[in-house]
């Protein structure tokens, strides 16, 4: 049973969907039975993740591999189709590893548990669904399915304003995934065959004019989750009232979906609008990158101020995803996976700070490092990482962007020295808001009026244990780039190829001759798998 | 010997891996790790023993003239992209390997004396471990790349060590302005090593200057370019080796326990600026509009950290400067091209600075069991006066400090200082004026400290002093406050007894003198005293063996057989001019000093009110510390709450209105207001329906 003919995406979508249906009909007197069910659903999910790119996804290949394809409503050619590459296939397994660090985050939970471990395992399910569909109408409705649990976690598990931001929410992303509706529609209906199939979408020879108004309404949904200034404000609120867990799920990987879906439609199916278009989100990488770290350093209340840092990070994706070489691209990618699980911890252990201090706001807090020295610890590591200290996977994401960036033969030198520019002030102020940050948390004599009230209880095992699972990839990485690099590297050089290919001017990219390798980039070996295996 | 260049990669790992485990286990059992000191201090030293005997291995090799060994591996890839790390073994780096090791060693035994009350005890040690590992990473990196990574890593170690009580205040701020001001000069840094890439698709050094210097002479990239390029890189040592004009930090990183002050603050870290010039000399020595900079820069450096030093009454503050003052030499000495002299300094200024500065710390040490854990008043040399008695050993390898960094003949900083002031004069007589009337000052705030610190009257009880530091405390934080934020008295309750979690070893103060410290810390002194006074001999005019060994790549130096070497008489009238000059000024500063501190002749006070202008410039630091609150700090505070302010109210009002007009119109509106998931489940209801009926019409 356990070939490469098994249903395999099939199969790790829906086994935690089927198995939060259980949820109501599991004994549990005392709430604990609940939560390692959720956890043990989640492992057994995430181990068939590893075992499935380990045993059958070819790592050298560019195609689209694990494919499955079945009709599901003939009526409206609604197909039941997945499949996944290079830009995929990274994110599958963030989510399989970041869900499952959530539902271990969510221990502490004793408000209605179950229907929050349920929630939780039909977002593991609808997160993979979105990054692993291949048919845009099953996408449309992955992206829209995945909105509901995160609406009720956040409106029903939230702070004080959890109505205000959940409602905020769901409007926001409600309402610009229409545009993607609208889009999806009007590309399967051009030209002469009708599809909604991806590779077929991308294969159809569309006018440019066409492509751009495609291009501008996938932009206005993924700029929404990614999110790009200025349609980022649902994300302070959001985070702001969000529960440590929720907040894991949301910075670490409904922000990629975002990125995800802009490589996904806007660059792979529509190149010839990329190229107008690229400059444009250039500029916006860059006030991301400007403007959300200047808010965060003014924000007072510890949860926005990390949440405003996440949409700084995201800007170095914009401007990796538009510098048309393959090392920025490569770079948006690691990126995305490096703040991923930064962007988790980070998040994590400002719940973990919250659930001691039991409030938010930087001006009552202040030397709590006394009494919590292992998360004044992990706090700065995580902080450390997130300002892209060499050594931590955000670094090499960052160099390798500003690298693709700044070599990149599709822009005038002008235009790349003011970004670079502008983009690398952007080093100066991270430290700024994040370690002053860190200051006021934990810096400074013991604060007694917090401790007159609060018991600051040092870190458990279990946090401890989330903690040292997100940092060990994030070193690793640091570390050892090539490790995440070479696993989706054949897909973003032939991504890059093909825009180039539909952006005149470009030549042959010049590459280090004097980085010239010594020893060759052997690729990860894997079974030869014949792609697209439809059913 | 080619199986010590295989392992060499053992060096920076070795202290890396001590770290590690240390780290984990105060992560994982902090209760037990804290408790095993010696065994976790014994474990530190062993690995960082290693790695020394290891860069000893590595310098002797390459004294017999090895060829140098370059070991790399593939690091990242993206498509055609390829960068590559690893390690190279050259001269430089196995002098660098071998200073940064046994300064290391020494910092850490003495360590084990210096802390062994805090309770921070194996968690230092762990730091320090970090460190020496990170440096270590620096000093073999082969490319521009893989030098920023650790750079930048060291900034973090130092980032940690001076937060490391993070407790204080003083100390939480310190760290954070330490790092961010590092970040500025990255900044350059990196923008400067991603220009080089871009015009000259390479991260090597040698390669980089070679094609840039193809790349100006044939015209594809103009020299102005080039100039630019060069001296956004230099930003790095600027901030790093606490240049003008970002020097303002490594003063307020004495915030930091004193072993670290010496480790990092003195002879490593801040001298790798120095190193990344030395390895940067094939691009720089190009560009002459970037050496100009780099010679200045450094020239006005030592300048004004020379002459902030002399009002300094905070013991390592002015050490501080004093050691800012003689990076800007080793800068100014790589500026006129002084390749080796800039690193020759380098060399004897480690030793003899981490000498002082360990010497401060046994002073400190000394002045805690008298006046308290207080750094207000232990490191205040008002408070001291007279030590010699006390402590005869750090008293003795102070004064050989003092003798070296003076340039006194024949101790290590006269033979380093006299070859930079002899190259600056050949090279630019103004900036050698302003080198040589540094030599002066240094001389005089050097004396000035170590009479004020170990000879005449112990003044460590003196009530006048005492109520005089406590106000100047007050002031400094009533400034931070504004006026009118707090009654003085409630301030005094804050600060004036130190830290509060000093308490539980106050007992020591009850003391009523010094005493000499223990011999973990006393035996590094010692040992350092060696070098301080003789490594000098290694590079005399009569027989330059630093020089033959340590020079410039591409420049040829006759090789000298061993033994003196007359110099022909032209040479030797210049290096009697020069060093005569040098020592002359040094003996006037000295003597100025003794008039004033030892002898008492003349009275300070009284020079300080004839001038108050140039008085209060060095008091208050050229006042350069305030400009940058104002300019600076202050400004961006501004700006950030401005963005804010604009993010909420307009950005967010904006597009709110924005969505609510184009998406909800009519009766929609009354589902926002509930704000239920009705309206959502609506929209995609209708959605779904318009999606159906379309499909129905158009097929």
């Amino acid at each position: 049973m356990l070939t490469e003919n098994f249903p395999w995406l099939s199969f790790i979508i829906l086994f935690p969907i089927a198995a939060s249906l259980l949820i109501p009909f599991i004994p549990d007197k005392d709430g604990k039975t609940i939560r390692w069910y959720a956890l043990i659903v989640g492992l057994i999910d995430f181990a068939v993740i590893v075992y499935m790119f380990g045993s059958f996804y070819d790592f050298s290949s560019s195609e689209l591999q694990l494919v499955e394809s079945y009709s599901w409503i003939s009526q409206i050619d609604l197909r039941w189709s997945v499949g996944v590459d290079g830009i995929s296939m990274p994110l599958v397994i963030l989510t399989g590893f970041i869900t499952t660090l959530a539902v271990l985050a969510s221990w502490p939970v004793t408000l209605k548990p179950r229907l929050f471990f349920f929630l939780l395992l039909v977002m593991y399910g609808g997160q993979i669904a979105v990054f692993a569909v291949q048919d845009m109408l099953l996408f449309f409705l992955t992206w829209e399915l995945e909105l509901i649990p995160i609406y009720l976690l956040l409106s029903i598990w939230g702070g004080k304003k959890r109505q205000y931001a959940a409602t905020k929410f769901i409007l926001y992303t409600a309402g610009s995934s229409l545009f993607i509706l609208v889009a999806a529609l009007a590309m399967a209906f051009y030209g002469d065959t009708v599809t909604f199939d991806m590779r077929s979408l991308a294969a159809k020879d569309m006018a440019l004019n066409f492509q751009l108004w495609m291009y501008a309404a996938f932009l206005i949904a993924y700029a929404v989750k990614l999110p790009i200034i200025p349609l980022h404000t649902w994300l302070p609120d959001a985070h702001g009232e969000a529960t440590a867990p929720v907040h894991m799920l949301l910075a670490g990987i409904l922000l990629k979906m975002g990125g995800y879906a802009l490589i996904r439609m806007n660059v792979e199916m529509l190149p010839g609008a990329h190229a107008v278009f690229a400059p444009v989100l250039v500029v916006l990488g860059t006030v991301n990158i400007i403007y959300a770290a200047l808010t965060s350093f003014a924000q007072r209340n510890l949860k926005r101020k990390i949440a405003y840092s996440s949409i700084s990070h995201m800007g170095f994706v914009i401007i990796g995803i538009s510098s048309f070489t393959d090392l920025g691209l490569s770079g948006a990618m690691l990126q995305m996976v490096s703040h991923g699980l930064i962007g988790a911890s980070l998040f994590f252990l400002v719940g973990a700070t919250y659930d001691r201090t039991h409030t938010l706001m930087l001006d009552e807090m202040g030397g709590v490092g006394q009494k919590m020295k292992k998360i004044f610890a992990m706090f700065t590591a995580c902080s450390m990482a997130s300002l892209a200290l060499p050594g931590m996977s955000g670094f090499v994401a960052e160099l390798m962007v500003f690298v693709g960036f700044a070599t990149s033969d599709a822009y005038s030198v002008p235009f790349r020295v003011i970004v670079v520019f502008l983009a690398a002030v952007g080093l100066i102020l991270t430290p700024i808001y994040l370690l002053s940050n860190l200051r006021e948390i934990f810096f400074g004599p013991e604060n007694k009026e917090l401790t007159a009230h609060e018991e600051l209880v040092d870190a458990e095992p279990r946090e401890v244990f989330i903690i040292a699972c997100l940092l060990v990839p994030i070193i690793g990485i640091g570390f050892y780039p090539k490790i995440l690099t070479q696993i989706y590297d054949a897909k973003t050089v032939a991504l890059t190829a093909r825009l180039r290919d539909q952006r005149p001017g470009l030549g042959e990219q010049v590459v280090s001759e004097s980085m010239a390798q010594l020893f060759d980039a052997k690729p990860l070996q894997a079974p030869a798998i014949a792609a697209g295996r439809s059913l | 010997m080619e199986t010590i260049y295989q392992y060499a990669w053992l060096i920076p790992v070795l202290p890396l891996a001590a770290a590690t485990i240390i780290g984990l286990g105060l992560i994982s059992f902090s209760k037990w790790t804290s408790n095993l000191r010696q065994i976790s201090a014994g474990f530190v030293v062993f690995m960082i023993g290693a790695a020394m005997t290891l860069s000893f291995g590595l310098l002797w090799s390459q004294l017999n003239g090895h060829a140098p060994y370059t070991q790399m591996i593939e690091w990242a890839a993206a498509g055609d992209f390829h960068l590559n790390m690893g390690y190279t073994i050259d001269n430089l780096t196995a002098l660098m390997l071998v200073i940064v090791t046994t300064v290391a060693f020494l910092v850490m035994v003495y360590t084990d004396g210096y802390m062994a009350h805090d309770p921070g005890y194996v968690r230092f040690y762990a730091y320090l471990s970090l460190f020496s590992s990170s440096m270590l990473g620096l000093v073999i990196s082969p490319n521009l790349v893989q030098i920023y990574v650790f750079w930048e890593l060291v900034g973090m170690c130092s980032y940690l060590l001076i937060g490391f009580w993070y407790d204080r205040k003083a100390a939480a701020d310190a760290c954070q302005k330490a790092f961010v001001v590092n970040r500025v000069g990255d900044f350059g840094l990196l923008l400067g090593i991603l220009g080089l890439y871009w015009a000259t698709r390479s991260f090597d050094f040698e390669v980089i200057g070679d094609r840039l210097q193809d790349l100006v002479q044939s015209g594809a990239l103009s020299g102005g370019v080039a100039a630019l390029l060069a001296i956004l890189v230099f930003l790095g040592p600027v901030a790093k080796s606490a240049q003008f004009p970002l020097h303002v930090w490594l003063p307020d990183a004495m915030e930091g326990p004193t072993p670290i002050s010496a480790l990092i603050h003195a002879a490593t870290m801040v001298a790798a600026g120095v190193f990344l010039i030395a390895r940067m000399f094939p691009v720089f020595e190009n560009i002459p509009t970037a050496m100009t900079v780099i010679a200045w820069t450094g020239g006005v450096t030592a300048f004004l950290g020379a002459t902030i030093a002399i009002t300094q009454m905070d013991i390592k503050k002015g050490l501080a400067y004093s050691t800012m003052s003689q990076l800007g030499y080793m800068v100014m000495a790589m500026g006129v091209g002084g390749y080796s002299a800039g690193l020759f300094h380098l060399m004897t200024h480690a030793y003899f600075k981490a000498m002082m500065f360990l010497g401060s710390g046994s002073v400190i040490h000394g002045m805690e069991s008298v006046v308290g854990h207080n750094a207000a008043y232990a490191q205040d040399m008002r408070l001291m006066g007279g030590l010699r008695k006390y402590m005869p050993i750090t008293a003795s390898t102070f004064f050989i400090g003092v003798l070296a960094i003076s340039g006194i003949p024949p101790f290590a900083g006269f033979w380093s200082k006299d070859e930079i002031l002899g190259l600056t004069f050949a090279a630019n007589p103004a900036l050698w004026l302003v080198g040589w009337l540094t030599a002066g000052i240094t001389a005089f705030y050097m004396f000035r400290m170590y009479f004020l610190t170990f000879e005449g009257e112990f003044r460590g009880k003196d009530k006048v002093v005492l109520n005089q530091i406590d106000a100047e405390q007050l002031k400094a934080v009533g400034l931070n406050f504004g006026p009118g934020a707090m009654n003085p008295k409630e301030l005094i309750m804050d600060i004036a007894p130190g830290t509060q979690d000093d308490h539980n070893h106050d007992a020591h103060a009850h003391a009523s003198t010094p005493h000499e410290s223990p011999w973990t810390m006393a035996l590094p002194l010692v040992i350092l005293a060696i070098p301080s006074a003789l490594i000098g001999l290694v590079g005399t005019p009569f027989n330059n063996y630093f020089e033959a060994f340590i020079h410039a790549p591409g420049e040829v130096v006759e090789t000298l057989e061993p033994g003196f070497h007359a110099l022909p008489k032209e040479e030797l009238t210049e290096f009697l001019v020069m060093g005569g000059s040098s020592v002359g000024i040094g003996l006037i500063g000295l003597t100025l000093a003794s008039l004033m501190y030892f002898s008492r002749k003349i009275d300070p006070a009284a020079i300080a009110d004839r001038i108050p202008v140039l008085y209060n410039l060095s008091k208050n630091k050229w006042y350069i510390d305030d400009i940058y609150y104002n300019v600076f700090v202050l400004s961006s505070r501004r700006l950030a709450r401005q963005v804010l302010e604009v993010d909420s109210k307009v950005v967010d009002g904006v597009v709110n209105l924005t969505g609510l007009v184009t998406l909800l119109t009519g009766e929609t509106l009354k589902y926002l207001e509930n704000g239920r998931a009705q309206f959502y489940a609506l929209v995609v209801f209708a959605a779904v329906l318009g999606l159906v009926i379309f499909s129905g019409v158009t097929s």
